[in-house]
């Protein structure tokens, strides 16, 4: 009887194996599910908004949407799978820009960002400049401190998006800091709540529940708009500071030569899908900055961005 | 307090829940037994399931699945020599070679009273004392980070063979394995030799499927016998609930390291039970027996594990400061569900906050029932014929391995790490040491470089600190202890000796 049992429990399992392999082939677009790639392991922020985003995604395509992770070496092995990807549609890749173009500056590799095709961008990512509520009470204090002595600073992580940011500010505002990399952003955020750095650079979200409790204090956003979650914390423009901003936007691209029809349709789906009264009330529970561009925006930021990652690599490694 | 905990059990005995809390422990057993799946891709994978429910019957949900993934790691450990995950690591030292002698059943009775034990003295001091405990992990910077990683490895060198030197061998090949790949600080690549598969470091589950599940195939193959030696089951599973409560004095015992190093992130989790197994053989009368499938040894690696997994919870919930990459998705789908970790979330959100608290202390209890009416079942492994059990150990371990990144170079990688644990086991070195390199390996080392940052270049800053100071002096113990009572003893003798003549 038991024998009996779960050999109906393994021919189970063997045909919904086969279902995975199973597809259909039609002239119309999409005709079967799309994959879509994580270049992060699964339930990071990038997995989770890639998630996030497929159930709505999958409402206006009409087909199902499968994530697949493929974590590794900060997604420079997904970026080079998908720059030989056949362009069909049926297989895209999300993550945070400008990463992939930091990765093409710190070491040699087979792909190029340019050549990917741009789709749609959902939201945009904040740094922030954190300190010991103990520490430094404004902006001008802790600029203040800065020009005396040598301050230690947390950064998340070399080479990640999030970091190249507040990088460039401090030596726009020509600050000497004794740079302590983490990686991610928890661990500078600990070593700060604990005192053992001055200040650290993270993004808004990693941070928010010790500001809120008065723990940390935000000293400034590296952006260009205010954060509605945190709408009393200054921008560079607020006190007269002109900073380079580099963007950090999460978007999904095609691989490269994908047909512009193909585009289109994908392009409309994330534009519907972003516009979701439920969509929008989970980014919001998730603390998200909603910020859609499309993929003619996305382009002209993705040439942009080459020149100022350019600009800045010295910076992404140590001399 | 109080009343907080009394609404929230009568919240979590609603059936929602209950069923939630049950099919959570449920799917994180399975996820714990299948090698390359942990915590983090089981909660990711089950979370677009939970979207739509209310908040404190997902969170529960996703609760027992993160703590009860442990408990599944554990059997494979005592089973077939396989850990799930780095922390079940100690549970191999006595678990498996209790299979060997035929009490593969105690051993599992034995791992599911430990977890339930250990995971409620646990829990039971994180719903007492979280933001005391967090407030304890901050004072941690880089340099008693860096103490305690080197901490952990001389103990753990020094004792999980009996042979100093050659624990300190592995250790040391361990740590020369964890500087392949990206260096954070300096940020750029080593001893890659452009292969992108080892960008991010030798992989970790890859490494010790490699380690414990092909060097075990290895090791069965050269005998057509079966796992448990005397060919049938000694002993069954309620001999191991029972005898586990012979041993009070090691319970508590365990579990206070357990809780200790269970609050420091990525220290914790991969030492805890290697820590309080160390400790519990440098205390025994019989050290011999230690890594011959002592039950005593699988106590205090189990409670202290089991102890230490609710650790991991502490930043996460006081703080909003993941200690680990499964606490960072927990930590993640907190938010999701509208509940924003930190300090003020006790208050904010105490109902869910001690709903959760109340069923992780009943998933322990169900985690029992799970291993007394399931689980013990699988302690059949050990009868089945060397030529069955080791293709099999092969095919899963090694699709479980190919699974984590979809890279057939992490095949090979299991592979190479199975021939070098192999080579190791014949040559008398235990791999235990060698994981634990590999695992604090990057902590030890970014940690060392980051105190050095912030105190520009002074060493003062590892004697800075009351904590470590005393991590300096607990080094030096563990790595010469020995020789020190030996000296001690033949300073006395001579003075002795004069006073006679």
């Amino acid at each position: 009887m038991f024998k009996k049992r779960s050999f109906i429990f393994i021919l189970i399992f063997v045909f919904s194996i086969l279902l995975f392999f199973s597809s259909g082939y039609s002239s119309d677009y999409p005709k079967k599910p799309i994959k879509l790639i994580v270049t992060a392991a699964a339930g990071g922020g990038e997995d989770a908004e890639a998630r996030g985003i497929a159930p709505y995604l999958e409402k206006y395509l009409g087909v199902s949407i499968q994530i697949e992770n493929q974590p590794g070496a900060g997604g420079k092995i997904a970026f080079e799978k998908f720059q030989r990807t056949e362009p069909d549609g049926y297989t895209l890749i999300t993550f945070t820009f400008p990463k992939s173009v930091i990765i093409e500056y710190m070491d040699k590799t087979g792909y190029r960002t340019k050549d990917f095709t741009p789709i749609f961008s959902w939201s945009r990512s904040n740094q922030l400049l954190v300190c010991h509520a103990d520490t430094f009470k404004s902006f001008d204090d802790f600029l203040k401190a800065a020009k005396s002595k040598t301050l230690a600073g947390g950064l998340s992580g070399r080479g990640s998006t999030t970091h190249l940011a507040g990088l460039v500010a401090m030596d726009e505002l020509g600050i000497k800091v004794n740079w302590v990399p983490y990686e991610g952003s928890a661990g500078s955020v600990a070593a700060l709540a604990g005192k053992h750095l001055d200040f650290t650079i993270c993004l808004a979200t990693s941070a928010v529940s010790l500001i809120k409790a008065g723990k940390l204090r935000p000293l400034l956003i590296f952006s260009s708009k205010r954060d509605p979650n945190f709408p009393d914390v200054p921008i560079p423009r607020d006190i007269g500071l002109k900073l380079t901003e580099i963007p950090a936007v999460r978007l999904a691209m095609a691989p490269p030569n994908t047909p512009s029809n193909i585009v289109k349709i994908l392009e409309d789906a994330f534009a519907k899908a972003v516009k979701e009264s439920d969509y929008l009330e989970w980014a919001k529970r998730r603390l998200m900055v909603i910020h859609p561009m499309n993929s003619q925006e996305l382009k002209q930021l993705i040439e942009n961005t080459y020149p100022l990652v350019e600009k800045f690599q010295g910076m992404l490694k140590e001399k | 307090m109080f009343d907080y905990l009394l609404q929230a059990a009568n919240i979590v005995i609603h059936w929602q829940n209950l069923l939630a809390l049950l099919s959570g422990t449920i799917i994180g057993i399975i996820i714990g037994v299948l090698p390359g799946l942990g915590p983090s891709a089981g909660m990711a994978l089950t979370l677009p399931l939970i979207l739509k429910w209310n908040p404190t019957t997902a969170l529960i949900f996703m609760g027992a699945l993160y703590k009860c993934s442990n408990y599944g790691g554990s059997i494979t450990a005592i089973l077939v020599n396989t850990p799930g995950d780095a922390s079940n690591a100690a549970t191999i030292l006595d678990g498996y070679p209790m299979c060997e002698k035929g009490k593969g059943g105690v051993a599992l009775g034995l791992s599911a009273t430990a977890a339930m034990v250990g995971g409620t003295i646990g829990m039971i001091c994180l719903v007492f004392s979280a933001p005391i405990l967090a407030e304890f992990a901050l004072k941690f910077g880089p340099a008693e980070y860096f103490l305690t990683a080197i901490l952990a490895l001389t103990i753990i060198s020094a004792v999980v063979q009996g042979a100093l030197l050659k624990g300190l061998i592995s250790a040391g090949l361990g740590l020369m394995l964890s500087t392949v790949g990206f260096d954070v600080i300096t940020g750029h690549l080593r001893f890659t030799f452009g292969l992108t598969a080892i960008e991010d470091g030798i992989p970790l589950i890859q490494a010790l499927v490699g380690l414990f599940a092909v060097t075990q195939a290895l090791c069965l193959a050269e005998s057509a016998q079966s796992i448990s030696r005397i060919g049938k089951l000694a002993g069954g599973f309620w001999e191991g609930a029972v005898t586990y409560f012979k041993y009070p004095y090691r319970i508590i015992h365990s579990a206070i390291i357990g809780l200790i190093v269970g609050v420091l992130p990525a220290v914790g989790q991969s030492s805890a039970g290697l820590l309080a197994w160390a400790e519990a053989k440098r205390e025994s009368k019989h050290p011999e027996s230690f890594g011959k499938g002592d039950p005593e040894g699988l106590i205090a690696s189990e409670t202290s594990t089991n102890a230490c997994m609710p650790g991991d919870l502490v930043c996460t919930i006081a703080l909003g400061i993941p200690g680990s990459v499964g606490a960072a998705i927990f930590l993640g789908i907190m938010i999701i569900f509208g509940v924003v970790p930190g300090p003020l979330v006790f208050q904010e959100k105490a109902q869910v906050i001690y709903s959760l608290f109340f069923a992780l202390i009943l998933t322990s209890f169900i985690l029992f029932l799970i291993g007394m009416t399931i689980a013990r079942h699988f302690a059949l492994v050990t009868l089945l014929p060397n030529e069955i059990i080791v293709p099999i150990i092969l095919v899963v371990s090694l699709l479980g391995s190919f699974a984590i990144r979809n890279l057939m170079e992490d095949v090979l990688i299991s592979l190479i790490f199975g021939v070098i644990g192999y080579i190791m086991l014949r040559g008398g070195f235990t791999p235990v040491p060698l994981l634990l390199g590999l695992v604090l390996g990057e902590m030890v080392e970014y940690n060392y470089h980051r105190a050095m940052m912030i105190s520009g270049g002074s060493y003062s800053i590892f004697l800075s600190s009351s904590i470590s100071k005393i991590l300096i002096i607990l080094i030096i113990l563990s790595l010469f202890g020995p020789h020190l009572g030996i000296f001690w003893k033949k300073l006395r003798k001579m003075k002795g000796g004069k006073s006679y003549v």
